[in-house]
């Protein structure tokens, strides 16, 4: 009984501890408009990922937790090879040089969008970097994050999964 | 050897006793008719502002340096910056004033909203006659992803002349023009100045980079350069 009793309050305090860290879910929010280029100059929307979950990641190549979680991003992509997700990382307000250069060292299978002049960043009402969005299949807002995480495992890797359930038709 | 250099320095400003009476800050006397009131961000005092208040008193600015989590014991958290005492922060800026000097006050980070509580709460020809410099401020009350961004209310800053100095390198770039236009609602002529190249708190980062750690060492040319462009006299 005791170890039951501790079992049961190490689970809450670890799940106090992971819901303070993690993901903040939404009620199914319609997203603000997305409207920028990627590297080539092609604008890019929303609708461009209409009927996938979207993995919409605001980030800089100077802010350190951003490149943090970079690279298990691209695990996550690799990982979820063949299924309805779409990662997309929107560089806020610097210029396409900056972008390139920090790509020239760092390997991303997933599209990169440039928001040069900031007007994605408001228009999200980001106000820290990283900050990613979790879309669902119809566009809207799922879950948010404010920080870096490991996006191939735990909870993201929780999030992201139920997220595909939802496309039962897909998710395999 | 350099932690050496810095504490005994620290040693001979504080020689420079401040009155009891007022807030516990450091003291870097010079002749001039400058006076320039450098008050920390919620991290706290670091060794490159020490060195950029002895740079500046070399050319003749007085400096005076607060640490305000020193002087109260406070956490090195934003929230600390909103309980300091606003009376105390005034009685300060009317010490600094009373020497006869053009004072100017740069705030670090959240140290904005004590200082501008402080200037608000003044009578309005001590307002007029203070020129305010701010760095990267936080003035949010709330900030939360898809929401519209909740600022302080700040009182009336009517006759204050407020500059902001915000680094590129920062999430809160794009939402200048915001800040600028909440302190013109509250009455000050707010104007900004971008630094290129840089990151908040460059003076103090764990990564910085060759341009970071070069413009740390000229904080001083940096603020007077800035100081002569604004032109608040």
């Amino acid at each position: 009984m005791k170890r039951l009793l501790t079992t049961c309050a190490m689970s809450l305090l670890l799940a106090a501890g992971a819901q303070a860290a993690g993901f903040e879910a939404r009620a199914s929010e319609p997203a603000p408009e997305l409207k920028a280029r990627d590297l080539n100059g092609a604008p890019r929307t929303l609708a461009d990922y209409r009927g996938k979950v979207v993995l919409l990641n605001f980030w800089a190549s100077w802010c350190p937790p951003c490149l943090r979680e970079m690279p298990s991003m691209e695990r996550l992509r690799v990982k979820m090879t063949g299924r309805p997700l779409t990662i997309v990382a929107l560089d806020s307000a610097e210029t396409p040089e900056e972008v390139k250069a920090y790509l020239s060292r760092m390997k991303l299978g997933f599209p990169i969008l440039l928001d040069p002049d900031g007007s994605n960043t408001r228009r999200w009402k980001v106000f820290a970097l990283p900050t990613t969005f979790l879309l669902d299949a119809d566009g809207r807002v799922r879950y948010v994050l404010t920080g870096p995480t490991e996006w191939d495992e735990g909870e993201a890797l929780r999030v992201i999964e139920s997220l595909l359930t939802e496309l039962p038709a897909h998710a395999g | 050897m350099r932690f050496f250099g810095f504490l005994l320095f620290g040693v001979w400003a504080c020689s420079f006793a401040a009155r009891a009476d007022l807030l516990d800050h450091l003291r870097f006397p010079a002749t001039g008719t400058q006076l320039l009131l450098w008050v920390a961000s919620e991290r706290g005092r670091a060794e490159p502002e020490v060195q950029a208040a002895q740079q500046l008193a070399a050319q003749g600015v007085e400096a005076w340096s607060l640490d305000l989590t020193s002087a109260y014991f406070l956490p090195q958290l934003p929230s600390s910056m909103d309980d300091v005492p606003v009376r105390d922060m005034a009685d300060w800026l009317r010490a600094a004033q009373a020497g006869g000097k053009q004072v100017t006050a740069v705030a670090v980070a959240r140290a904005a909203v004590p200082l501008l509580r402080a200037v608000a709460s003044l009578e309005p020809a001590e307002r007029q006659r203070l020129c305010v410099l701010l760095l990267y401020p936080n003035l949010y009350m709330t900030a939360e992803p898809l929401a519209a961004p909740d600022y302080l209310d700040l009182e009336i800053l009517t006759g204050l002349r407020v500059h902001v100095l915000q680094p590129r390198r920062s999430a809160a770039t794009p939402w200048l023009p915001g800040l600028l236009d909440h302190l013109a609602l509250h009455g000050a002529t707010a104007s900004a100045t971008v630094l290129e190249g840089l990151r908040e708190g460059y003076w103090e980062r764990e990564s910085p980079t060759e341009f970071e750690i070069a413009e740390s060492r000229r904080m001083d040319a940096m603020l007077l350069r800035e100081l002569n462009a604004w032109g608040c006299k």
